[in-house]
């Protein structure tokens, strides 16, 4: 189930996934996919479970069958680390997705824009479009509204009787939005939510407003 | 030379000393010279050094008619001790044999404080008696040529094995010694326990059911009673005494003048932090201590702590604040009184304490018992009980760890390699893996090898490989140096240095709690007041500061629970007072500290009971905090964590429903903001045993618990890496939480069995389910008293103030979010 949210006049709709679709420009944005990331730890002697791997893929796959966008942006840590096996897999999707795509790199892109630009990917450090900033790391700049991720977002929520619940979220701040990781070998940074901030947690396939 | 002669020799040495030997050690070093394998019960301070390192001697002196000129190289004996920091003692009482029986015999210490260039050294050249911890025998066994180390090695002992026998630091000297028995024919295996529960079951675990090591060997018992005096302070308000707290501060005035009575007084807190305020309050109390207390725990600078240690044989100190971090070795022979604040939760722990003072022959161990709350009170009276009956716990062996299997599987794939038909031998003779099926085996080797159990036609999985002769073993450099580092069973939260911008070390602190603090931030931390001013690379820099404060580290894993002895003692000692009340008189007089707890009970008696043995309490109230549901088995915090959840669970089958729970040793708590229907509780039998692994395995919280298992699990077994210690090597990209990696499994691979431990250890270790068993077991046959009151009871108390808490829930998930965000906290 996703939510609709305006933003600057603009309409955005919030997957559970943790992609963001920017219908007016036919855009979907990603955020710290961390592909490579179980072959990685594998490579190194941590058996994370194989499947892991596909869980990734085909999550992309849902979500671009969802909403059929034009173009894609992804916002940093699309690769975890070095060159790996993963990126064969990578390799056939961008040829079979038929895209426009568009990597704003991250701390963890260490591989080369050059082997990016061989299938086609555009790779900058930032884009501005229509008054908003795309980055990694969220960054204020007057007159642009912010779009980021990095962070790995989460809330905690407290309720009565002493629980408390734990979830990945949309983070809006002034002027800012934080998407979720969108990895399945990712973790979460919990935020203490300021005054006049708003989240939007992912729960049971759900984007809810806290 | 005859055994005769030989005897001659160690009996005329202890005439020289003015000693005479026990029948204890006469009789092991009969044993040992027999060439048997043994385990030999005998307290701390006994002499029970002398009882093993002689026979180990002669038996060389034996087969060297020309000890005094001729000396073939090599490891004769090792000696295994799980602290470090008693290796230095037991090097000096070997080094007095060796050097006055002019046997030319080396001894030598190899731990992970050992350098590297002695290790080196070393490697060129064995000691001939090597003192190591179990950690340390791993890593030799990942040595290249470690058989050529071990192969005329006569006698390994295992000393305090009752603290290994219990965990996995336990599993790692079982599957050493499973390797060691093919490689060294000649070795005898000999452990030295302290008094627990099951000494014959602490021999097979060391020997091996089943083993020719077990047939060949014996158990000896030192048999030296000790009296020991326990004596409880008793509050002389009851009236104003603290219902509820774990500090124990209220009393710190009765302590003053124990202190003043005696030479040295030790006073044991069962954690870290308490450690830290009861020292820092003792000195803001009565400066006029200055210079003469001291505190010890675990997390102090080792230099700090040898420091403090060595002051107590001086008899420089007068007191020290201290944790079970003294609870083992090392004799102090000025310290006089001991002093436990708060419950030490089981018998053995308590014993061993109380040993610690009057460590003299013949001399009396005198222990004060010091409440935290008034409850605590009761807990007293029981362990006067125990100490009387000797009621002394079991430790429960681990079995089917696979986590130590794996580690010690790619350990013998760092060194030499191995076969696995040799190896599935050892270790199914080994206790932990006596019941280890061939499937298990199977799957253990393609993980180490495969990392999965399907072989994939792609993946870069790197770790052991098998070569054309079907030797399993490590080729790649960088794993095989990653896996050195990792080798051992003790995982703790990610450790950091503390100290002084300008240098000098304080200790260790975990990294939770510096995440809390904001630099500025003063806090408590080796009886000093710091300021926090910054963290770089896994240090953290503070100076000292003037500024009071009330910030105390806290360590994880502080929390002890009831042993089953302990809760069964305190049960009657409880039940004591509800029919002291009545007119039986052939019931024993209750306690003095019953006696003083009658006021409480009064209060007790007034909205509620103090239930008899038939009688199963259950209390319902409501405050600002929701609606209260509290049980009283009484059966320790780990038994009604588990029965918390299991009933929970139960609950939530009737209606949708989210609780928190909480707990105590006496008791468990479940709250919630909606009431709950007590009677129908009552009358569907939520109690019952039956379904009651499926039960358990269904709630919640379960998964969670075994989350918590897992972070061990998966260090032990390397899917977590640590990092290097003190080597500062950025390994960024491999750095991930065993929670997100508990996920993933949970998610991608629930029947990995080392996911799958994690639950058994739940159950096993953590939930008691044998315990909790038998609990239900008793509650069937007990009537249910539910009361329903207007306020929180005296029994209560401690337990609704408890703030760790799990939580259980049968509600879906947006419906809890919903309500919860009308509570949501904002800054």
């Amino acid at each position: 189930m996703t939510r609709t949210i305006s933003l600057q006049d603009q309409q955005f709709i919030l997957h559970p996934s943790g992609a963001i679709y920017w219908p007016q420009q036919s855009l979907l944005l990603i955020s710290d996919v961390h592909l490579g990331k179980v072959s990685h730890f594998r490579k190194f002697g941590a058996a994370v479970p194989v499947s892991a791997i596909r869980r990734n893929f085909e999550m992309l796959g849902e979500t671009m069958a969802f909403f059929n966008p034009k173009k894609i942006c992804f916002l940093g840590d699309l690769f975890h680390s070095y060159l790996n096996g993963e990126w064969a897999f990578f390799e056939s999707w961008v040829q079979s997705s038929n895209l426009e795509i568009i990597l704003v790199s991250g701390n963890h892109d260490i591989i080369s824009p050059l082997k990016y630009q061989a299938l086609g990917i555009k790779v900058v450090h930032e884009w501005e479009l229509q008054g908003f900033l795309l980055t990694h790391h969220p960054e204020e700049r007057t007159g642009f509204y912010n779009f980021s991720g990095h962070m790995h977002p989460a809330v905690t929520l407290r309720g009565k009787g002493r629980q408390s619940l734990r979830l990945p979220c949309f983070y809006l701040r002034k002027m800012q939005l934080i998407l979720p990781a969108f990895g399945a070998f990712t973790g979460t940074h919990v935020f203490e939510m300021e005054q006049d901030d708003e989240a939007f947690a992912i729960a049971d396939a759900t984007v809810i407003k806290i | 030379m005859t055994q005769k002669q030989l005897f001659e020799i160690a009996i005329s040495w202890f005439k020289q000393q003015k000693w005479t030997p026990f029948p204890f050690q006469k009789d092991t070093w009969t044993a040992f010279l027999q060439g048997k394998h043994g385990l030999l019960n005998a307290p701390t301070g006994s002499g029970k050094t002398y009882a093993l390192w002689f026979p180990i001697v002669l038996n060389y002196i034996r087969n060297n008619r020309e000890y005094k000129t001729r000396h073939p190289k090599g490891i004769k004996a090792i000696w295994i001790t799980p602290l470090r920091a008693l290796s230095q003692e037991i090097r000096q009482s070997a080094e007095r044999i060796t050097l006055d029986l002019e046997t030319g015999l080396t001894v030598g210490i190899r731990t992970g404080d050992t350098s590297s260039r002695e290790r080196a050294t070393q490697r060129k050249t064995m000691p001939d008696l090597l003192i190591t911890t179990p950690e340390s025998l791993h890593l030799l066994l990942a040595t290249k040529g470690y058989d050529q180390i071990f192969k005329d090695c006569t006698a390994i002992v295992v000393d305090e094995w009752h603290e290994l026998l219990g965990t996995k630091r336990g599993v790692q000297v079982e599957l050493a010694l499973s390797r060691l028995k093919a490689i060294a024919p000649e070795m005898r295996i000999w452990g030295i326990s302290a008094t627990i529960g099951n000494l014959e079951e602490a021999r097979e675990v060391l020997m091996g059911p089943q083993t020719a090591a077990l047939q060949n060997s014996t158990l000896i018992k030192a048999n030296l009673r000790k009296k020991i005096t326990v004596i409880s302070i008793i509050p002389k308000e009851m009236e104003t005494f603290p219902w509820t707290g774990h500090l124990g501060l209220r009393l710190l005035e009765e302590v003053i003048p124990i202190i003043n009575k005696s030479k040295t007084t030790l006073l044991f807190t069962n954690t870290r932090s308490q450690c830290e305020i009861w020292f820092r309050k003792l000195l803001d109390t009565h400066p006029e201590y200055a210079g003469e207390i001291a505190m010890h725990h675990g997390s102090i600078h080792k230099e700090t702590r040898i420091w403090v240690e060595q002051a107590i044989r001086n008899e420089s100190l007068r007191a020290v604040v201290c944790t079970s971090s003294l609870d083992l070795g090392v004799d102090f022979a000025p310290v006089e009184t001991v002093v436990q604040i708060g419950g030490p939760k089981g018998v053995a722990r308590f014993l061993q304490r109380a040993g610690r003072s009057g460590h003299r022959p013949g001399k009396e161990s005198v222990i004060y018992f010091l409440p935290t709350h008034a409850i605590e009170l009761v807990e007293a009276s029981a362990l006067k009980q125990a100490v009387k009956q000797q009621a002394v716990e079991d430790r429960i062996p681990y079995l089917n760890s696979f986590d130590v299997l794996v580690q010690y599987l790619i350990t013998l794939a760092v060194s030499d390699g191995f076969f696995p038909d040799d190896i599935w031998r050892e270790v199914q003779g080994t206790f932990c893996y006596q019941a280890m099926t061939l499937d298990e085996w199977h799957w253990l080797l393609n993980f180490i090898v495969l990392g999965s159990q399907s072989l994939q036609t792609y993946d870069e999985y790197k770790k052991v490989v098998v070569e054309a002769d079907g030797r399993f073993r490590v080729t790649n450099k960088g794993i095989a140096m990653r896996h050195r580092f990792q080798i051992g069973t003790i995982v703790g939260d990610a450790n950091l240095t503390v100290r002084y911008q300008k240098g000098g070390y304080i200790g260790t602190i975990e990294e939770s709690f510096i995440s809390k603090l904001s630099p500025g931030d003063v806090f408590t931390f080796a009886g000093r007041n710091l300021e926090f001013i910054r963290m770089k690379e896994m240090q953290v820099h503070v100076r000292n500061s003037t500024k009071k404060t009330r910030k105390v580290p806290s360590w994880m894993g502080g929390r002890l629970t009831l042993s089953a002895r302990m809760s069964e003692l305190l049960r009657q000692e409880l039940y004591s007072a509800a029919t002291s009340s009545g007119d039986n008189p052939r019931k024993p007089a209750p306690s003095a500290e019953i006696i003083a707890l009658a006021p409480l009970f009064d209060r007790q008696r007034q909205e509620s009971i103090v239930p008899d043995p038939g009688q199963f309490l259950i209390e319902t109230f409501k405050t600002q905090d929701g609606y209260h549901h509290i049980f009283y088995p009484f059966e320790g915090r780990f038994v009604h964590e588990a029965m918390g959840s299991l009933l929970s669970y139960r609950i939530s089958l009737l209606a949708p429903i989210t609780f928190s729970l909480a707990f105590n040793d006496y008791g468990f708590e479940l709250l919630s903001d909606k009431e709950l229907d007590m009677q129908q509780v009552l009358d569907n039998e939520l109690f019952t045993v039956e379904y009651l692994f499926d039960d358990l395995q269904k709630s919640l919280n379960a998964t969670e618990m075994a989350r918590r298992k897992f972070r061990d699990i998966a260090v032990i077994s390397g899917m977590v890496f640590t990092g290097y210690p003190a080597k500062n090597i950025k390994m960024k990209h491999l750095q991930s939480g065993s929670q997100l990696l508990f996920d993933v499994f949970r998610e991608y691979e629930p029947d990995n069995l080392l996911f799958r431990q994690a639950f058994r250890e739940t159950f096993e270790h953590q939930l008691e389910e044998g315990r909790l068993r038998l609990a239900l077991e008793r509650i069937a046959g007990q009537e249910i008293v539910w009361k329903d009151c207007k306020n929180p009871t005296p029994f209560s108390f401690p337990i609704i103030t408890d703030r760790l808490r799990e939580t259980l829930s049968s509600e879906k998930l947006a419906d809890r979010i919903r309500r919860m965000t009308a509570k949501l906290t904002r800054r």
